[in-house]
Parts: C-alpha cells; sequence; structure tokens
C-alpha cells in the first residue's frame, strides 16, 4: 500500500525534529492521526501562533511576544551591566542563580570557525548597537567554556575594546560544593593555571 | 569481535566535533600514528558525562577506539594534560591549525612529523606570547606543506644555484624561486627571507612579512576556491 502524500509530508516535517528520524517521524504522525487528533489540531494552532506572534525583544535578542521584553523593560533592573549568553536558556539558568541584577543579551548562536560562522552570520553587529547606548557600563561575557564559546567571548571582548566599552568574563573552576578527587582533569588543570592571589 | 581493528591510547588532538543524535558527538581526532580519523563519543554530550571536560580541542589526548568503517567508535578517553588551554589571539590561530589540517590532511594517513609540528606549535601558542604567534604559525605552514610532499624549495633558485641574500626573488609555487624574471602569478621575495625561512628564523620584520605571503601563496594553490574561514576572522579581529 502506497503511503497517502499527505502522510507523507507529514512524516518529513515531523523529521526536522533534532532526534527525529525517519522511523520516530512515521510513529508520531500515525499516533497524531490515530489515536490523538484533538492533540494534534493542538499541536497546528500553538505552532502557527508561535511562529506569526513570538519575535526577538529589540534589545535583548530572546523571545517574547513583546517589542521590548519584559526583563528589558523591567525599571529595577541595573540598566548599567549588560550580560552576553548564547541561548534563552543560559538566559533562564542565570535568572536561577538570583545573582545578578542586570540586564541581558542573547547571541542565539556562537562563533564556530570551523563551521564558517563568523561574527556576520551571528549578526554581532546588534550587540555592538545595544552595548552603545551609554547607560551601559560593563559587560559581562558569560559564553559557555567551550573553544567556540571562548572565541565568541574573545571576540566580542576585542571589538568592544575598540568601542571603549568595559567587558569582563565570568570565572570558571571546580564547581561549588566540589571534591578534588571527583573532579574532571581538564576542569582542574585549568583551575590551577587560572588560581588567583589571596 | 575478533575482526574489529582496535587502537589502545594514541596520541591524539581532537580538532573538531559535531553533534551526533541526542548525546553523542562525532569528534575528528589527528593521532600520531594513525593520521585524523572521525570517532563517535557516545553520550559525551549528557550534561554529567565525564568525557565533557576531557575531549577538548588543542589539548593532548590518550584516545582508544574500535570499529572497522570509517567512522570508528571511541572507547576511552585519558587526559595528558600539560598544556594550559589556549585563550585570546591565540586560540584563534589554533582554529586556523586545524582548519588547515581539516582542509588538507587525507584520513587515515599517518603523517607522525606534521603531529610533532602540530603538537610543537599548540605548545608555543599556549606558552601566549604574542610576538611567538606569527612565526609559530608559518613554522607549521612549511612543516604542513613538507610532510604533504609539497615543500617550497628555500635554498636554490629555479635554475638550481643558491639563493643569495642581497638579491630579490619571484616565487612562482611549483616552480621555485625564479632569479631574474617577474611572473605575475608570482610572490616577490627578498633571498634572505627565503634564507630565513629555511632555517626558521623570524625574527626580522620583512621576513615575517614576505613569509606571511609566500606562504598564503603556497596554500591557496593546494586549497584551491576553499576559503579559510579562520584567517577571514584573524583579519576581521585584526582590523578592530
Amino acid at each position: 500500500m502506497k503511503t497517502p502524500t499527505t502522510l507523507e509530508a507529514l512524516i518529513q516535517a515531523l523529521r526536522c525534529l533534532p532526534g527525529v528520524g525517519p522511523k520516530s517521524a512515521q510513529r508520531m504522525a500515525y499516533h497524531l492521526l490515530q489515536r490523538d487528533q484533538a492533540g494534534a489540531g493542538h499541536l497546528a494552532s500553538a505552532l502557527v501562533d508561535a511562529l506569526t506572534r513570538i519575535r526577538h525583544c529589540n534589545r535583548c535578542n530572546t523571545f517574547t511576544e513583546l517589542e521590548v521584553c519584559e526583563l528589558c523593560a523591567n525599571p529595577a533592573r541595573d540598566h548599567r551591566t549588560l550580560c552576553v549568553v548564547e541561548t534563552p536558556a543560559d538566559l533562564l539558568m542565570m535568572e536561577q542563580t538570583l545573582a545578578y541584577g542586570g540586564l541581558y543579551f542573547v547571541l542565539m548562536g556562537r562563533l564556530s570557525p570551523l563551521d564558517g560562522i563568523g561574527p556576520r552570520e551571528i549578526h554581532l553587529d546588534r550587540l555592538l548597537n545595544r552595548a552603545q547606548d551609554g547607560m551601559i557600563e560593563e559587560v559581562i561575557l558569560a559564553t559557555n567554556f567551550t573553544v567556540e564559546g571562548e572565541a565568541t567571548a574573545h571576540y566580542i571582548a576585542e571589538s568592544l575594546r575598540s568601542l571603549g566599552i568595559r567587558s569582563s568574563r565570568i570565572a570558571r573552576g571546580l564547581p561549588v560544593g566540589g571534591e578534588l578527587e571527583n573532579v574532571d582533569s581538564g576542569t582542574l588543570a585549568q583551575a590551577m593555571v587560572e588560581r588567583r592571589a589571596l | 569481535m575478533a575482526t574489529s581493528k582496535r587502537v589502545e591510547s594514541a596520541s591524539t588532538f581532537l580538532l573538531h566535533h559535531y553533534p551526533y543524535r541526542e548525546t553523542s558527538l562525532i569528534i575528528d581526532v589527528f593521532s600520531r600514528e594513525h593520521g585524523r580519523h572521525s570517532l563517535v563519543a557516545r553520550g559525551a554530550r549528557r550534561p554529567r558525562a565525564a568525557l565533557r571536560g576531557l575531549l577538548l580541542a588543542f589539548q593532548p589526548l590518550l584516545l582508544s577506539w574500535f570499529g572497522n568503517n570509517e567512522l570508528k567508535t571511541l572507547h576511552s578517553a585519558e587526559w595528558q594534560g600539560g598544556v594550559p588551554q589556549l585563550t585570546g589571539r591565540a586560540l584563534m590561530c589554533g582554529f586556523y591549525l586545524n582548519e588547515l589540517l581539516i582542509k588538507l590532511l587525507p584520513r587515515e594517513d599517518p603523517h607522525p612529523e606534521i603531529f610533532d609540528a602540530y603538537e610543537k606549535a599548540i605548545k608555543a601558542l599556549a606558552r601566549g606570547a604574542s610576538s611567538e604567534l606569527e612565526p609559530t604559525l608559518r613554522c607549521f605552514e612549511l612543516a604542513l606543506l613538507a610532510g604533504l610532499g609539497y615543500a617550497p624549495t628555500l635554498q636554490l633558485d629555479s635554475t638550481g644555484k643558491p639563493i643569495e641574500a642581497s638579491r630579490s626573488y619571484c616565487f612562482v609555487p611549483e616552480q621555485g624561486a625564479h632569479a631574474e624574471i617577474r611572473i605575475e602569478t608570482g610572490v616577490t621575495i627578498a633571498g634572505q627571507s627565503l634564507l630565513d625561512m629555511a632555517v626558521g628564523d623570524y625574527r626580522s620584520p620583512l621576513t615575517l612579512q614576505q613569509s606571511k605571503l609566500l606562504m598564503r601563496s603556497l596554500l591557496t594553490q593546494l586549497l584551491g576556491d576553499a576559503p579559510l574561514y579562520t584567517r577571514r576572522l584573524l583579519q576581521d579581529l585584526q582590523s578592530l
């Protein structure tokens, strides 16, 4: 029996999700059509809604339904510091720490020199424009501690330096409550290299 | 599997990595005895994976893997250490070395001499002196070309006469240094610069500048039209 074209198209469309291959996509499509038509309708309308209503915040670039997201519009936040993170998930994590009261900028990516992802591809100019609003006194670089994250931080720091804006990098080392015995060698070695005077 | 080829504790550098499935990584590695290989590192992207702090670029590692296909499976990874993680401009230069290797080095072809040159270059970059960066890149580029069998002749001109320090030459890829003729595809270079390059002495600013142009032209010959992303990034950084 030949699969109807519409069903084929649905299976193909589901494969755009990460970790979904042909088999899982087929299973999902049959589940939605056979057992959960209401759920399928709900999914379809939620997708359309999200696509039409969600946009990037004009100031911090995160996802929002508003012109300027609530966090950026909040007058109680410290408008003098800007924390640069790679993804909205990183922003949420940082917020959960309750350690930071300033504003954010979400890059929505990172430089990856070996994949051809350069400053133009991640629109670094938007960050540089944002940092030049006259209020920002310090930009905190909280990109990941991967080689790509480090490259991104270095590039942004150099760009900011040429504009005369102060930048800093979050610290790295042993996890809080961590015991030397259980920590991986890379982290411990770098903690030794980056030790600080007391 | 008895037929499965197994490699134990090979001296290796990680060149690049790609996400694979939900929690795994595909890593592109360069090993001293076995050349470039692609390995699957299962579970390396799990939040608390022990491999996370280990599978880092620019760090000497001891890797073990097995498998018969082109894509092997990583079995274990051990930290060798001794090299601080690259930062700043040195990190960008490190990416440049990796891009050259990824684009020019054939797979599964051992090149211990290129590996040794790479290890030396990474250690020099990790020391981090900014005056050392450019000479390090030039030395590695020459070693890479030599290892691949494209070493330029730096001490003799195209007719086989020794290079004279005081003369100016026109270096044409695949032909060598011409003493008299000017050819458009060639790079003008002082005899002294060629002799300095031959012995790896980059203290003269003129040698540093001319060797850069010469190496660029020689590498372009091999790379063809494929652009070097890291070179563009380094140029962007320079122009800030």
